[in-house]
């Protein structure tokens, strides 16, 4: 028999992280009085030559996957971390170390922080609209209704599309007399037409209408994944006990989505932090007077575009580390609850 | 590549100690660059930016051509659109391994090409024949007097007006001087009639009126200095900013023009190809972006007219000052001497006729091709070229691409009203340095 | 668990008012999106001078020429056999890698299994422009260049943060006693994974697949730095064959772009099935 086989006859579950507590099948031992000593299989026996095997086993399965992105994914970031130390424009030889200047700059420079507050105002919009319209669709889908199936395919088919290919039509749409502007006068309200991709005050919003419009297919969908779940005996019982449906829907549905909802809106933020083609190619690389920049478009505007690699860099870095502190923040204290995914075991 | 040529040394000395009287004429002196004699398979990597015809199958027939004549001679074409091209020739650049003819534009980004050591100084290989070529565009493309790259094509900017929506206005001549120019627009916007299509979403439209103003002001001196010291607080471009600002406040442009591009629906060009403005300030590639982007592909038709920027009353600059640029090749450090060979029978007066004869947005800069241009608004560009006291490269060409930027932007900041000439001129002298 | 049964509708009683204004809605989003993509399609069957002249009105006359040209040609066949091979290549890459990565972090405990989860992670938060010159220099020492490999293995290790992201919770779930029962039956981790796990996993493996497929099919920069041979080109490099130095083509722009769209969208309808079934299943469970 396999050693692991040894493990079922009562050998401790070992942990190998001292720190943490013993787990079963990757999950923190339950409250709810299992046996530490009931062992999972493949948590590792007392043997030595089992815990070699065993770890082999394990760096046999995550090799493929930690060679490919150390590789190609990691190697590269750090060492474009690195450039950004440097003044460099691309050719000549790196050499003109200037330490933290070029983070200085960014921060000095109105344009970059601009973007920043252009990206926190699509994070703050999508929480606040984009994700509440979604959740709105996804209960509607839930309802018996003829379509649905159709429907369901509809509503994700922005998501299918390239960025491109989405900002391409959408400037067309959006253009002076265009469609839009066209179909508002069709219907009596051409007092409302803006000037939806040239005015520096706007344009952000209209931004954020595309991105929606690309996105919230994706949500929905996670969201009416979320709703399935949910056992309809449960609503059936608040019904029952005198809960209107706003009652119910608040009171039951809402914390059992949580984790959903959770989850949709970790992928939101940090999607929106990286937002970049659709607004490179919407707004024609960022916008009137770079009013539509995100901090990806000005990193690749004001620096690779003009040769400031070093600087380009360091801006990379600093909206890495933004989200990188956001995504430690939101993990440790918001998704807590929800074991998977956890980046910290904090609590767990 | 390096490869290839190792092995041909090789073989070159092998073929000297076989070789027993035979006809050997070809030139095997110590070549060592590239060391290979005439005999040699040697290939060309070149990398151009005409992706459309008519500009894709004459360059491929030029290269078809040359290979004839020289059969050991093979030239591996990629074609790149000019912006995925910039996107695409950055890394190979940096690893230090550029291809051996590439499209350049001279100027700044020539400038720091070859402070990396990237491109070739083929001063003396192209002695023989440089001056069959128009000497504003080869000086494009020489840094310290020493010559890097070769032009093949150079256009300059000046208006492209509506004959019929000028008449419809009542303005008879077009403008000579900059405060006619301003009584036009003002004549035409009372006529009901958009002045001028510009699409600042790109950024460089605009510099465009800039750049002149700054030329017309104050002469070439001004921008000759301002690219060595950064003085670009000078009068010449504050008083440039300034008179751009009168033009802005009378509202001379189409609907959306702060984020029209200049080509593509809804663009700059497509405003005038439509008859939907009276008159743009543009390069001389513009009539045919203008009938791409027209109804039934011809423009304005015979309503196209073109006329020089006007003079600025009390500036220092002529009227013949030339803002312009065009385009070239650039050597690459490992490139052979054939390559060099090639630059010169694709820019020979046969080839650049045919150029010519095509009418298109490429005007040759070979001595005697003026004539093979028989469009007459084109012509009307040639002369003025001719005449020229001196062409000033674009600005986000002529210096670093950082600067050029930096200009860009300032620039849109004055057309948007964020910012007064005076503040532009400050802003990017400060960012040069100045 | 898995449960993808459709759910009925909470009450048996509804207003027909109500209906109708649900009815009302659904038609109202179905058109905001449907109608930018019959515009690209349509578009495809103007020249580019009719959408500048009237940006809005339907073709007229009818301009086929763009479609049948990018159809006919030899080059858009070329680059759309380019595309499908680097998105399968990328395919076959992500799902067996990711997914052994992801059962691992699921089903160990280790010393920094945390740690190494929060690594992969990381590469969520880094755009890849930022690396595309580092990675240059990597592709072109193992000369990957102008090879799909180039293109397909970077995307496949920038996919690795969301497939991981999305198999983990699911591999958590299979339960306990599966394990322990294929372990009396002789069976080890990698049997396990490969003979129970994987065939359990396939509407979340479904889903991984067609995400990474979706990013492939659409991706840009990536394509264009590293393929410089034309007859390697991939779909989205293929649209800057119809921009110029000095001019853009948008009429033939959106034929292209419509055009390129047909294979994802057609891939999509067959695993949109899979799609939704596979996140239902586990992805999101708390």
């Amino acid at each position: 028999m396999p050693p692991a086989a040894d493990v079922g006859r009562g050998a401790a579950a070992v942990s190998l992280d001292e720190r943490e507590p013993p787990l079963r099948n990757g999950l923190p031992a339950s409250p709810k009085g299992v046996d530490a000593h009931a062992s999972a299989p493949f948590a590792g026996s007392g043997r030595v030559g089992a815990v070699w095997r065993r770890r082999l086993t394990i760096l046999a399965f995550l090799s493929p996957a930690l060679v490919l992105y150390l590789a190609l994914v990691l190697a590269p970031i750090a060492q474009g971390a690195f450039y950004s130390g440097f003044d460099w424009n691309g050719l000549e030889p790196l050499e003109k170390f200037v330490g933290l200047q070029n983070y200085r700059d960014a921060l000095a420079d109105p344009v970059f922080l601009a973007s920043l507050r252009h990206v926190f105002l699509i994070v703050v919009l999508s929480l606040a609209l984009q994700l509440p319209f979604a959740l709105g669709l996804a209960v509607l889908l839930n309802q018996r209704l003829h379509g649905r199936a159709v429907l369901r395919l509809l509503f994700f088919l922005p998501f299918v599309l390239s960025d491109v290919i989405a900002a391409i039509v959408w400037r067309l749409l959006l253009m002076p007399a265009g469609l839009l502007d066209g179909s508002l006068e069709a219907v009596g309200l051409g007092g409302l037409i803006q000037q939806w991709l040239s005015d520096p005050d706007i344009i952000m919003y209209t931004v954020f209408f595309v991105v929606t419009w690309k996105y919230f297919g994706f949500h929905m969908i996670l969201y009416l994944a979320g709703l399935q779940q949910i056992p309809p005996e449960l609503e059936e019982a608040a019904a029952i006990d005198g809960a209107s449906r706003a009652q119910s829907f608040r009171y039951v549905t809402l914390p059992l989505l949580a984790p959903t909802i959770r989850m949709s809106a970790f992928l939101s933020i940090i999607g929106s932090l990286q937002l970049f083609d659709l607004v490179w190619v919407m707004t024609n690389k960022g916008g009137p007077v770079g009013s539509a920049h995100t901090t990806v478009t000005y990193m690749l505007d004001h620096g690779f575009e003009r040769g400031q690699f070093g600087y380009g860099s360091a801006v990379a870095v600093i909206a890495f580390v933004i989200s990188f502190v956001f995504a430690i923040g939101y993990q440790r204290f918001v998704l807590r609850r929800d074991v998977a995914g956890a980046l910290t075991t904090a609590g767990a | 590549m390096h490869f290839r040529k190792g092995w041909a040394a090789a073989m070159s000395l092998m073929l000297l100690a076989v070789a027993c009287g035979g006809d050997d004429d070809s030139d095997t002196s110590a070549d060592t660059e590239s060391g290979s004699g005439s005999d040699e398979p040697v290939t060309i990597e070149w990398w151009h930016i005409q992706n459309n015809d008519p500009g894709l199958s004459m360059w491929e027939d030029v290269a078809h051509e040359f290979e004839a004549d020289h059969p050991n001679v093979s030239i591996d074409i990629t074609v790149y659109e000019n912006e995925a091209f910039k996107t695409a020739i950055a890394p190979r650049l940096q690893a230090g391994d550029p291809p051996d003819l590439f499209q350049s534009w001279g100027g700044g980004g020539l400038v720091e090409q070859v402070d990396a050591d990237l491109v070739q100084d083929i001063s003396d290989d192209v002695a023989p024949w440089i001056d069959n070529l128009n000497p504003a565009a080869v000086e494009l493309y020489q840094v310290d007097g020493v010559q890097y790259g070769i032009p093949f094509d150079l256009g300059m900017v000046g208006f492209w007006y509506n004959r019929d929506l000028f008449e419809q206005a009542g303005i008879d001549e077009p403008p000579t001087t900059w405060d006619e120019l301003l009584d036009d627009v003002q004549t035409l916007k009372d006529a009901g009639i958009t002045p001028i299509a510009l699409g600042e979403g790109d950024q460089w439209p605009g510099m465009f009126w800039w750049a002149y103003l700054a030329l017309r002001s104050g002469g070439p001196e001004p921008l000759q200095d301002a690219g060595e010291d950064g003085s670009f607080d000078s009068d010449a471009f504050v008083q440039a900013g300034e008179r751009l600002q009168e033009l802005v406040e009378l509202e001379p442009f189409q609907d959306g023009w702060q984020a029209a591009v200049w080509d593509g629906a809804g663009g700059q060009a497509a405003s005038m190809g439509t008859g939907g403005a009276a008159m743009m300030l543009m390069g001389q590639w513009a009539p045919g972006t203008m009938n791409a982007n027209s109804p039934d592909g011809n423009g304005i038709g015979e309503a196209l007219g073109w006329f020089p920027f006007p003079e600025v009353e009390g500036g220092d600059g002529e009227a013949t000052d030339v803002f312009g640029g065009g385009n070239g090749f650039a050597v690459g450090k490992d490139a052979p001497p054939e390559a060099i060979e090639f630059l010169e029978y694709a820019t020979s007066l046969d080839v650049a006729n045919r150029w010519g004869e095509l009418n298109s947005g490429i005007l040759p800069v070979t001595a005697g091709s003026d004539e093979s241009i028989t469009d007459p608004t084109l012509q009307g560009v040639l002369e003025a070229r001719a005449d020229a006291s001196y062409v000033q490269l674009y600005l986000d060409q002529a210096y670093d691409p950082e600067l050029g930027a930096v200009i860009n932007e300032a620039v849109e900041q004055l057309y948007a009203g964020q910012a007064s000439g005076e503040e532009v001129a400050q802003t990017i002298a400060d960012a040069a340095g100045g | 668990m898995a449960a993808t049964v459709v759910r009925s509708s909470r009450r048996s009683m509804r207003q027909p008012l109500t209906r109708s204004a649900l009815y009302a809605i659904a038609i109202g989003v179905v058109l905001v999106i449907i109608v930018p993509v019959i515009y690209a399609v349509l578009g495809g069957f103007r020249t580019t001078g009719q959408i500048s002249a009237d940006p809005v009105g339907l073709p007229h006359p009818w301009v086929f020429d763009n479609y049948i040209e990018i159809i006919k040609s030899a080059t858009f066949r070329e680059q759309l056999l380019n595309s499908l091979v680097v998105a399968a290549i990328t395919m076959a890459v992500v799902v067996p890698c990711g997914s052994l990565a992801a059962f691992a972090l699921a089903r160990f405990s280790f010393a920094g299994r945390e740690a190494v989860y929060a690594l992969f992670t990381l590469g969520l938060l880094f755009p890849l422009t930022v690396a595309i010159l580092p990675l240059f220099i990597t592709l072109r020492s193992l000369d990957l260049l102008n090879n799909p490999f180039g293109v397909a293995l970077p995307q496949a290790a920038f996919a690795m943060p969301t497939t991981i992201i999305v198999l983990r919770p699911f591999f958590h779930s299979i339960p306990t006693e599966l394990e322990e029962a294929a372990i009396m039956d002789g069976c080890g981790p990698f049997r396990f994974f490969y003979k129970i796990a994987l065939p359990m996993s396939r509407p979340i493996l479904a889903t991984v697949s067609v995400l990474a497929i979706v990013v492939s099919w659409n991706a840009f920069l990536l394509p264009l730095v590293v393929l410089n041979d034309p007859h390697q080109w991939t779909l989205p490099l293929g649209v800057t064959n119809f921009s110029t130095q000095y001019s853009s083509d948008t009429a033939r722009i959106l034929a292209f772009t419509s055009l390129s769209m047909v294979p994802a969208l057609v891939f999509y309808v067959f695993a949109e099935r899979q799609i939704v079934s596979g996140l239902a299943s586990g992805a999101l469970k708390g």
